[in-house]
């Protein structure tokens, strides 16, 4: 161990005097073999959970457990959830760093910015999927690759909306609080509680995740539509047995239960406003996911507490933590959680594979999975644009 | 009405002439009989009428009340069941028919049968008559009845819900977000995906068929255990594997669920020494009935974290007592008794109810698999 730190020692000393600081050559992708990197890893904190489980590897405190991979070869690895405001353990190493690594779950916001400050990056890596906490445009134009892991978690995100789903549907949640409160009052749960069977269902994005929800929703005899850019081929459609809507606005007044799978790009921000909220069903249920701005916040709420709403349930917010007075923890009909739909140990054990997988890549200057690139070469990824 | 009530008085006064014995528990109603029929069931209060199909309450008394009193039958209904001066324990002497739900059963024991000396129907709206000492009612030649099939999705669905708030755990994610805080870690330390688990049900019958239908497309590792067999095309079908012993199944099994009625045989069965025979941070769901497990096992073990989580509608009595331990003990994520009362299923059961009410006045038999006494017999799922 203090043999590969005073190599890594020396090895940075030597790095150092050839880190050009400016233009081209500092962007240039692809690592030279015996270059050594700085890494930095943006996760949440496990505190006294980290040593509970020794899969438990999305935390600060294990590191994806890569650090001793890293290390061995030399390079440096910095991980860190102190992440937010200009005097924060993250910014101290923008200047410097070539790969930052964060997660959805604790994101590190690369704005502008900062990717003007970070001289020496090369490769922004989420561990998990959804890349919208960096500014994309701004990294295209700097000539950085952005890449994503993924399918890590996408099984792990569509169990998460199909609970939800039930959760609102049969009116989970007051039945529990009345338990904890030692009373009991069936009427007070059943009024409002249904079964999915015969529902309508529609999703408002069917890749991944959504076609994932779609097969795990047909056991349940529900009508399911789908919207989305692209549709499905007839065979998959078929056998998913879901029904394509080209029209969104045709869609969601037909719907019981709407379910977000879009990713939030520029043209799915705050798209489900006042007015799009206004064409659902009265008394909707809504699984949200996927990211919390899709959502405009205030309309939400109002809609909450005019009931237009009949229930809204998911694990995405906006800013991500949520601070303590974000109103979707205290409207009615809510059943909300912090951002762990993606981050289930089985989660942390495929993203954290995928990471590592693309950091040898990196290094022996090889491509990533086609599928993983969010921003390369200039370009971004056709569902972020 | 007034002149209903007046026939109605006047019948009651010939029919309290023959008031024991054969007579009053001949089955078949004569035609011109009218019934005395109390129906026990939750009030619903302030929510009675915030939803036009919500049935299964008192103030809605399953919706039949019109169509009962139109044919001059008396139909009493009431939340009032426990202690000997209920409301319910007035009418036991001379009522024809008793209606109950599951969810707020009303516990007909040989005592009552003994005092009801009219009594000639049982009739549950819903499933599972495990409220009615059956043997007793066999004894004294009573019919006992149940809309078999009318919530059994309801209760599949709400289990499905609940294997995956447990495998994922949702609720100490809930907590944290009304109280303020953000930890995610303390939450996904121990939060799984539920492919590839194993999820073993104890019982395959209508319903334990229906959760392993819906939970194929999760990729986990399916096994049942039951008195019988599936046929061979259902079994390859549903995807599930028979284990014939279930002392071999339970220690395979990250997810075990419930579904079994409960009988002489399942009456606490799940006690300290089989839970220990199941794995290590368990999770089990029990939407059948709280008296399978011996309560004070279930608590143990989750304190002792043998069970890494418990959650269930059903408890021992209901309505739970405001001290019952299952409220308080750790990783668990009960409700009240709603999962076969939905909406949905309230709409099935008031309707099946009806159906086996109109048959009984006139004469006719049940559809076969409703019976759970008949005869003096007792079903077979019961024996």
């Amino acid at each position: 161990m203090a043999m590969r730190r005073a190599t890594g020692a020396m090895i940075r000393a030597c790095a150092a005097s050839s880190s050009s600081s400016a233009g081209y050559f500092a962007r240039h992708f692809h690592a030279s073999s015996g270059d050594t990197k700085k890494i930095v890893g943006v996760f949440y904190k496990a505190n006294e959970y980290a040593s509970k489980n020794p899969n438990f590897l999305g935390c600060v405190e294990n590191a994806l457990g890569i650090r001793d991979w890293l290390e061995s070869q030399g390079h440096q690895y910095i991980v860190t959830d102190d992440k937010e405001g200009p005097d924060c353990e993250l910014e101290k190493h923008i200047p410097d760093l070539h790969v930052l690594i964060s997660t959805p779950f604790h994101p590190a916001y690369v704005t502008a910015e900062r990717i003007k400050k970070a001289k020496n990056l090369q490769l922004l890596l989420t561990a998990g999927i959804g890349s919208d906490h960096i500014d994309l445009q701004a990294a295209a134009a700097a000539g950085l690759t952005v890449a994503e892991v993924t399918g890590s978690n996408v099984v792990s995100v569509a169990e998460d909306e199909l609970m939800r789903i039930l959760i609102l549907m049969r009116n989970f949640v007051p039945g529990y609080n009345q338990v904890v409160n030692g009373e009991w009052n069936v009427a007070g749960i059943a009024y409002r509680a249904y079964d999915l069977e015969g529902k309508t269902i529609g999703t408002v994005g069917a890749g991944r995740i959504g076609k994932l929800l779609l097969q795990r929703l047909k056991p349940f005899g529900c009508n399911l539509l789908y919207h989305d850019r692209l549709q499905m081929e007839p065979g998959l459609e078929k056998e998913i047995g879901a029904k394509y809507v080209e029209n969104l606005n045709e869609m969601l007044p037909k719907c019981d239960v709407v379910v977000v799978n879009t990713p939030l790009t520029e043209k799915t921000r705050g798209m489900f406003n006042k007015e799009l909220i206004g064409k659902m069903k009265k008394g909707v249920l809504i699984v949200n996911n996927a990211r919390g701005a899709i959502m405009e916040r205030q309309a939400v709420v109002e809609a909450v507490e005019s009931g237009h709403i009949g229930g809204y349930s998911g694990d995405v917010w906006d800013p991500q933590p949520a601070p303590k007075d974000h109103p979707w923890r205290y409207m009615p009909n809510q059943a909300m959680t912090p951002h762990i739909s993606g981050t289930t140990i089985d989660a942390q054990l495929r993203y954290a594979a995928g990471t590592k997988d693309m950091l040898e890549r990196y290094f022996k200057g090889e491509d990533f999975p086609a599928q993983n690139y969010i921003v390369k070469d200039g370009e971004l990824a056709p569902q972020y644009r």
